[in-house]
This record gives structure tokens, sequence and C-alpha cells, in this order.
């Protein structure tokens, strides 16, 4: 008996070592899909609800002139895109990228910079980029090469509850191209009368300063030179944004389940990002119609400054080691650079706006948006997103974006406001290596 | 007497406060899998109404039948190769000491010593050139010899009496029926707590199969539920239950094998 | 004579055939890359770019502001949280092991089921319940405890007792594992014989389960010590390293390093080397303060 049981163990052990080394895929399929074959595309990207969508929906247009076509969309989270790409470009196998990723914009600079021959240059491709809006095109840009296809609008806005403005006598209208001082004097009067405070944040993200840094066509760089402790914009907006947090009417939280938590239980009555964040406002439907949108203030006394920015925000890039980069290409320049008929269809799920001029002109962009009280949010998101300042975010901007949040951090909790911007300067130079 | 009361009434009052902190959380998860989104955020901890929709949200989101068998698979499959593994290795390096062996240990143990994040991407080159990409084999490779296993049943034969292997040599065993017939089963309270973690660890290891399986329909558990809070918008309540659901192999594993650890050494040696 | 050493040349070779599979699969998927790695934090550059620089990385590491906070912050954690965890585990394994006790089965699933969770729900919870407006803070306020809410994940302390907390939170039950099985090695007559000598249950825990369970305190130490310098998933999760950097591990920063911020691979592998010299030194002292052969 105990002979057998060890006989048994053996033959389980022998199994288990030479049946991992027998087997080789039970996904023979995935592998054919990632080497696309002649007429298929495989695609990164990464919300269900919005891009992947997006993506499918683009693919369904397109087959209509190519009915061999077939696109295999990987849901693949942002982080996870960047670790897989990074991975795969550093390592040499490249057999395992996709044709066409989605890439935040905030990254994108920073990795056609350090893999410069992984992406495809756009430039001639025959895509029009003059239909885009320019902001998005700059963000593209890298050495006056493009490289993206723009894709989601990051256009800033301000979307406040419109019931809690009129308790404290206000209208969305009192927030339309206002400055900041402005703007900090109506949200106190609301909080005074109302108790509810304005805007909340996340605690040490730079988001709503980078913002505002961006309304005024600047950025933490200066073409190679850093521009941080001596940028009168930022500066301002470091100023502003510490006058929110101390006149309460700005709330910080930890992060983004509460912030997104604060405006969906009422215990904040606005938002200030890009427009995005207008499918998370709409979680709670108790509040329909309760709802107004309009666009940001602007810096006191900065020149150049505007009402409009811009957050966040992604672009279709194309693989160079795609086998079919031209087919990916006309992909991209018949849907998402040449179809309204996509835009309009993509708009009322996923409210996804955008950054394509002509896709305005879609019957759906005139929809009075319900939840918006009748507002036409989307066209007037659209407007907005032509005004946005062209800036360009350059390679390191995740490491400035870290240091001026540290730095604001340190501000609020009492750090003399030009020490902090000095360390935060020396932080980013010394991660450049310099 | 009433001392040993006071002194067993103190253990419950102890594992009671215990088990309620280690609960606590673990109720609130299932009580949010059963409300909406907003109710999750806002911090409802009483059940609501919306298990049903949360559920059938989920099943329409994501293939969590898919994600759960691959998940087994890839779990079940490195968790007996690696405690069979790694079990004969940490009896040997003990039962056959020499100061040679001792020295490979002790070199072993660095692998795990290690952040691998810098060791990932020289392992992604070096399964590229082995053609392991996209491999059920390069999925399990890494993870089928762990440290942990080898110093845990090392340290379990510290404890081993050797004189029940002197005993059985003496009986004419051979060296492998005497691990199989008398380790093993005399301490398959070691073998509970390594299949526990082994199996724990690579149900919820992300990072590397990640990065080494590309297709779609190899997503394990980890996988989806991070792509259900990579959007825009996160359902809290679905994602609630995507996380309840994920947990319940490594709590029946558990169950399962947690008898083991009743019985005391003498006991299994009788 | 000779049939002794020939026995004993067997027998160390049947040995070296059991190690061998586990020694090769390390070999393979750990040291290889290893090795490559060390090869890599003597360079600089990107992907095929890469040029060598000596030891620059290493002298680098010096003057990094940035990588000197995570190494406070690591050791923080590691010099307050591990002892606590282990000792909780100890003591919540011999009580666990007291053959009087009844629903054992449910006490222990309890304790262990939170390392089971997924860290996606648990970093929710936590950040829920430390919010400023969460349970903690209720509970502390209605028992005056304290009279204004703690701002827990916003302010550097707190932040970091929080991240304590949560670690201790998931893996203590993990090593009362490693515990219970090592209790089961202990023959039960021992305490009886203790017990008739009059020692206190005190006594008997130092005197006899300490000493019988050393095996698996040095198992544990050396991999909570080994996991907390490596900690990642809590620090990133719960608060992505901040407020202001001071809740950054080592590993998030070298995870940064690498993905993040525009890729710096030689010194994100000559920052892990400095991870595993550390562990390694731990490790080692440990071992031979504790396994005394």
């Amino acid at each position: 008996m105990k002979r057998k049981l060890s006989v048994l163990l053996i033959v389980a052990m022998l199994v288990t070592m030479l049946g991992s080394c027998g087997t080789a895929s039970n996904n023979k399929g995935g592998k054919n899909n990632s080497k696309s074959s002649g007429n298929a595309l495989t695609v990164w990207c990464w919300d269900k609800n919005f891009n992947i969508y997006a993506m499918n929906e683009a693919a369904k247009i397109y087959q209509k002139d190519h009915p061999d076509f077939k696109l295999n969309v990987v849901e693949t989270p942002w982080d996870d895109v960047q670790t897989k790409l990074t991975t795969a470009v550093t390592s040499g196998q490249t057999g395992t990228l996709p044709d066409i990723l989605l890439m935040q914009d905030n990254a994108l600079a920073k990795n056609i910079t350090n893999y410069p021959k992984t992406f495809v240059d756009l430039t001639n491709s025959g895509i029009d980029f003059s239909k885009f809006a320019q902001y998005k095109v700059a963000l593209s840009t890298v050495n006056s090469k493009v490289y993206g296809v723009p894709f989601d609008s990051g256009t800033a806005v301000t979307a406040l509850r419109t019931d809690v403005l009129q308790k404290a006598g206000y209208t969305i209208n009192d927030f339309k191209n206002i400055t900041w001082s402005r703007f900090i004097e109506i949200a106190k009067d609301v909080l005074k009368k109302t108790n509810i405070p304005l805007l909340s944040s996340q605690a040490g993200s730079p988001d709503l300063v980078m913002m505002m840094l961006q309304s005024a066509g600047t950025w933490t760089f200066k073409g190679d030179k850093l521009y941080i402790s001596d940028n009168p914009a930022l500066l301002k907006a470091i100023d502003v944004y510490v006058e929110l947090v101390k006149s309460k009417v700005l709330v910080e939280v930890n992060n983004w389940d509460q912030y997104v938590g604060t405006f969906n239980t009422g215990k904040v009555a606005g938002a200030m990002t890009g427009c995005w964040i207008l499918a998370s406002v709409q979680a709670n439907k108790d509040q329909k119609g309760k709802w107004a949108v309009t666009n940001i203030p602007k810096l006191d006394g900065i020149e150049n400054a505007t009402n409009y920015s811009s957050v966040g925000g992604s672009s279709w890039l194309v693989l160079s080691t795609s086998k079919n980069k031209d087919l990916a290409i006309d992909f991209l320049g018949k849907t998402f650079a040449g179809s309204t008929e996509l835009y309009n269809t993509i708009l009322p799920t996923s409210s996804a706006i955008a950054t394509w001029g002509p896709a305005g002109t879609g019957s759906n962009y005139e929809i009075a948006h319900e939840f918006f009280g009748g507002q036409k949010i989307f066209q007037d998101i659209v407007e907005y997103g032509k005004n946005v300042p062209k800036v360009s975010y350059g390679v390191y901007n995740y490491e400035a974006r870290d240091a001026i949040g540290t730095a604001i951090t340190k501000i609020i909790s009492g750090t003399d406001k030009a020490a902090a911007l000095k360390e935060a300067e020396s932080t980013v130079k010394f991660q450049m290596g310099k | 007497m009433t001392k040993r009361r006071i002194g067993i009434t103190v253990e419950y009052i102890v594992l009671t406060i215990v088990s309620v902190i280690s609960l606590f959380p673990l109720f609130w998860m299932l009580m949010s899998a059963t409300n909406k989104s907003t109710d999750v955020l806002a911090g409802r901890i009483l059940p609501g109404q919306k298990l049903i929709e949360n559920m059938s949200n989920l099943l329409k989101t994501a293939n969590v039948g898919q994600a759960m068998m691959n998940s087994f698979k890839y779990s079940v499959l490195t968790t007996v190769g690696s405690v069979l593994i790694c079990s004969i290795a940490g009896y040997a390096f003990e039962v056959y000491y020499t100061k040679s062996k001792n020295m490979v240990f002790n070199l072993l143990l660095i692998s795990m010593m290690i952040p691998f994040a810098a060791t990932m991407i020289p392992l992604y080159t070096l399964f590229g050139k082995l053609n392991l990409l996209n491999k059920t084999l390069g999925f399990a490779l890494p993870s089928l010899s762990t440290v942990l296993l080898i110093f845990l049943f090392r340290q379990s034969a510290q404890s081993f009496p050797k004189s029940i292997i002197e005993s059985a040599r003496l009986d004419g065993a051979g060296e492998l029926r005497i691990f199989l017939e008398f380790f093993v089963p005399i301490t398959k309270h070691t073998f509970t707590a390594g299949i526990t973690v082994a199996f724990m660890s690579n149900w919820n290891n992300y990072l590397w199969p990640l990065i080494i399986m590309q297709s779609p329909t190899s997503r394990t558990m980890p996988q989806l539920i991070s792509g259900l809070t990579s959007g825009y918008v996160t359902d809290y309540g679905m994602l609630m239950l995507a996380v309840s659901i994920s947990i319940l192999p490594t709590v029946v594993v558990f169950l399962i094998l947690q008898k083991n650890f009743v019985e005391g050494i003498t006991g299994a040696v009788k | 004579m000779n049939a002794r050493f020939k026995t004993k040349f067997k027998l160390s070779t049947i040995g070296w055939i059991f190690i061998l599979p586990a020694t090769l699969l390390l070999l393979l998927t750990k040291f290889w890359p290893i090795i490559r790695a060390l090869v890599l934090s003597f360079q600089s550059g990107v992907g095929l770019n890469t040029s060598f620089v000596g030891a620059k990385n290493y002298i680098r590491m010096l003057h990094d502001n940035l990588l000197h906070t995570s190494i406070f912050n690591t050791f923080f954690y590691l010099l307050l949280q591990v002892p606590i965890m282990l000792i909780i585990a100890i003591i919540l394994a011999v009580i666990l092991n007291d053959s009087r006790l009844k629903l054992k089965g449910f006490f222990r699933t309890a304790i262990f089921l939170p390392c089971a969770t997924s860290l996606v729900s648990y970093a929710i919870i936590f950040r829920s319940l430390f919010a400023r407006d969460g349970f903690i803070n209720l509970i502390l306020m209605k028992t005056n405890i304290i009279n204004n809410p703690i701002n827990w994940l916003s302010s550097p302390w707190p932040a970091r007792i929080v991240i304590i907390i949560a670690l201790t939170w998931r893996w203590t039950g993990y090593n009362m594992i490693f515990y219970l099985a090592g209790l089961q090695g202990i023959d039960p007559s021992i305490y009886e014989a203790a017990k008739i000598d009059g020692a206190s249950a005190f006594t008997s825990l130092r005197k006899i389960t300490i000493p019988l369970l050393k095996p698996m305190i040095l198992l544990t130490s050396i991999t909570s010590i080994s996991g907390t310098l490596q900690l990642f998933d809590e620090t990133k999760n719960l608060t992505n390293g901040g407020p202001a950097n001071s809740t950054i591990s080592i590993s998030q920063y070298i995870y940064n390093l690498s993905f993040a911020y525009s890729p710096q691979f030689g010194y994100a592998a000559a920052v892990s080397f400095l991870v595993l010299i550390m562990v390694a030194i731990l490790s080692f002292t440990q071992m031979k303060v504790g396994d005394r052969r």
C-alpha cells in the first residue's frame, strides 16, 4: 500500500515536470492574434466603456469598406501598457507588441524620445492633423514630428451643482469667463451660505496646478530648460491653490475614489478637471438635471492667461514593429481622423468628446444633455477645446509633476514657497542626471 | 482550576477581538458587493439590494469564468510543482547536510533578496531567447522553485526526528521512500502551510503573468480586477463583487487544508 | 571504514540529486537575471544605447535625496512593523495551539483571511476607514481619545502609521501559519511535564515554545525583512508614496525609475543591489545569531 503511494507520488512529480515542459500554450489563437495576419490589427487600450468601445465601433465602420478587416482589442490598463511596452522594447522582444496602442498624453513625449524607433512618424502619412484641436497635436509632436493620432479630449471644464449655486443666489453664468480671484470670492460666499465647498482634489496631486499652468500657455520646461521656480504662472497657480485650500472652498481628500465620492455623495458641489470627469459626475442619478458646465477661471495678472486648459487625454500610436503599419495608418486615418459617424456614434454612450474638428458637426453633439439641465455640453466643450493653449509636456514630465506635487504639499503644511520650489527644481535636475 | 478558566477566557477574548479586526474589512467588502457604486464610496456597511445587478454587470463586463479557470490552472500547476520540487530540496539540505550544500543554500537565499522590478526585464529577455513567451511553461517556470518553500521545508526537517531516518535505513528503506513514507506524512502540517502560501502567492501573482502572457484569453483574476479599476469611471459595487469572488479559491484551499493543523506530532508518528 | 565512507558518499550524492531541480530552476530564473542586472548597474542609457559608466550609478546614490527618504521610510516600517507582527503572530499561534480551545478552525480561518484578500479591495477599504470622516476617526472621537479628526493619509507620520497597521493586518495571519506548522512539531508532553514542575504559561512560552520555534522564527523574520525591504504594493496602493514622498518605499522608487519616469535602468539596478546587500547583511546576521550549528 505504502509502496503504491510512493510510486504514485513519483509519477505525479514526473507528470508535472514533463507536463509543464511539454505543453506549449493552450492559447495558440492568442499568439496568432498578437502577430496579426494581413488584414488584422491588435490594439492595446484600457477602458471598456470608453476607448475599447470606441475602437470596436471604429472597426465596424472600417469593416464596411474592408469586409475582411479584423480588430483584436486587448484590454490593458495604462500602467500595464507602460510596463509591457518598456519591457518589450528594452529586452528587444518586440514581437509581442501590438500594432496600435493608446498612450496617455502625459507619457507620450517621454516614450517617443526614449524609444524613437518604436513608433511610426505620422507627419507625412496622409492624416490631416490640421483638423484636430491644435493643443492635442502639439502634445503628440516630438522634434517637429507628429507621432500620435489624437483621441479623447482632456479639455478642462468647471462642472457645478446648479441647485447649490441657486441657494446661494448664483447661476452657472456667474462662473463663465471669470478670474480665479472672482471664483474664490463666489466660492467663499457659497460656502458661507450653504456650507458646501465647491471643489475637491486629491492631496499631493498636482493636476489642478498643472491645469492652471497650461491655461497660461506655459509648462515646467522652456525648451530644454527647467522652468519652475522662476515661472510666474506656476507661482501664481500655487498661490491660488493654497488659497483654495486655506479658505476651505476646496476639500483635499486622499485618493481617487474619495475624490469621486465627494461630488457623487453631494459633499462637494463641483468638479474642475478634464472633461472626462463628466462620466463620473453622472454616476449618481439622483443629481440628474442639477449640474451645469462652464469654462475654467483664468489666472489674474498673468500674461497670456486664458479660461481654457487640458488635463489628461490620450492618443493612438502606431508601432513600427507592426507588420501592418500601412493598414494601421489607413484604419486610423479613415476612422479617428476621418469619420464624423464614428465620433457621433460613440458620443452618447461613452461621452468620448472628439478632438477632431469635423466631429463637432455630428448630430449627437447638439443634444441637450438632460443630466446637465438641458445644456448642449458637448458642443460647448468642443468650443473650449479650440482655445486651449498649446504646450509640450516634455520627456521629464512625470518627474516634474511629482516634484511639484511634493512642493505643493510642503507649502500647504508651512514650508516657504520659494524654498520648496527650489528643492523641486533640484530634485528634477538630479533625476535628469544633471 | 479557576486560574485555568481565567486563562482560557482571556484566550477567547483575545481571539474574538483579533477575529473581529481581521474580518471587519472583509465583511465590509462583502456588504459593498451588494451595494451600488455611490453607496460603496459613501462607506455604507449594510447589505444592499444590488447584488444581482452587480453580478449581471460583472458578467457583461468581464469574462470571469475564463479568468477564474486561467488562475486556477496556473495556480494548481505551479503550486503542485513547486511543493514537490522544493519539499525534497529543503529536506535534502537538512538531512544530507554538508558544508558545500549549506553554501549552495546560502547562495540560493540571495535570490529572494532583490526586488523583482530589477530582474524582470533580464528574465523577459532570456525567456524571449528561449522562445518561452506566451507559453504555459514560461508562465510557470519562475514560480516552480522558490526559496521560501525550500527554506520552509528545511526548517521543518530540522525538528524532524533523525532517529526515524536511521531506523528506516536499517530496515533497508531507500532514501526517496524515507522521504515519501516518513517525512511527508509526519510533517504534513508543513505541507499544509507550504501549499497554502504557495497557492496564495501564485493566485495573486500579477506582474509576471501580465508581461509573459499576451493573449486576452489568458487573463487571470488579478488582471481582470485591475482592468475593472483602470477606466475613467469605476463601478465600485461590481469591483467589490469581483474581488469577493476572486478570494474564494484561497479561502477554500485554506479551509480544506487547515484540518492538518489539528493533530500534534506524536499523533502522526504513532 | 571504506564501506562507511561509501555510504556517506552515496547519501551525499542522493542529497545533491534531490537538491538539483530546485537549484537549476533558481539559477535559470533568478541568478541569471540577477547577474544581468548587476552588469546593468554599471551601465547607463536606455534600450540598446547603453554604455559602461563604472561606479557612477553607485556614487549617484549618495546624493539622491529621494532615495534617502525612501530608505528612511522603509527602515521605519522594518524596525517597527516586523517585530510587532511577529510577536502577535507567535502569541496567536500559541493560543490557537491550546488543546482546550473550541472553534479553533473558525479563529484560524478568520485570522488567516486578511492575507487572502486582494490588494485592490483592501486598499479601498483602508483608505475609506482612515479617511478624514472615516470610521477610525469616528471611533476615536466618540471615545474622546482625540478631539479633532486626524487627517491620517495626508500627514507624514500618521500615514506611515497607517501603512504599518495595514501591513500588520494583512500579514500577521500569514506568519501565524508558519508558527502553527512549527508548533505541530513540538511534543505536547513537554508542556505537561513543565506544568507538573509548576512552570507558568509565560515561562513555558519563553523556555519551551520560543526555543523550539526558533527555526520558524528565523524563517519568518528573514522573509519579513526581505518582504519589507521590497515593499511595494501597500505604499503604492494606500498612499502612492505620499504625502510629499513621506511614505515612498525603496521598491516603489525603483519602479518609478524604471517605468514611471524617463527610464534609468542602470541606476534602478544599482538601487536594487543596495536592497540586496541590505537584506543579505540583515539575513545572514540573523542566521548567525539564530542558527548556531
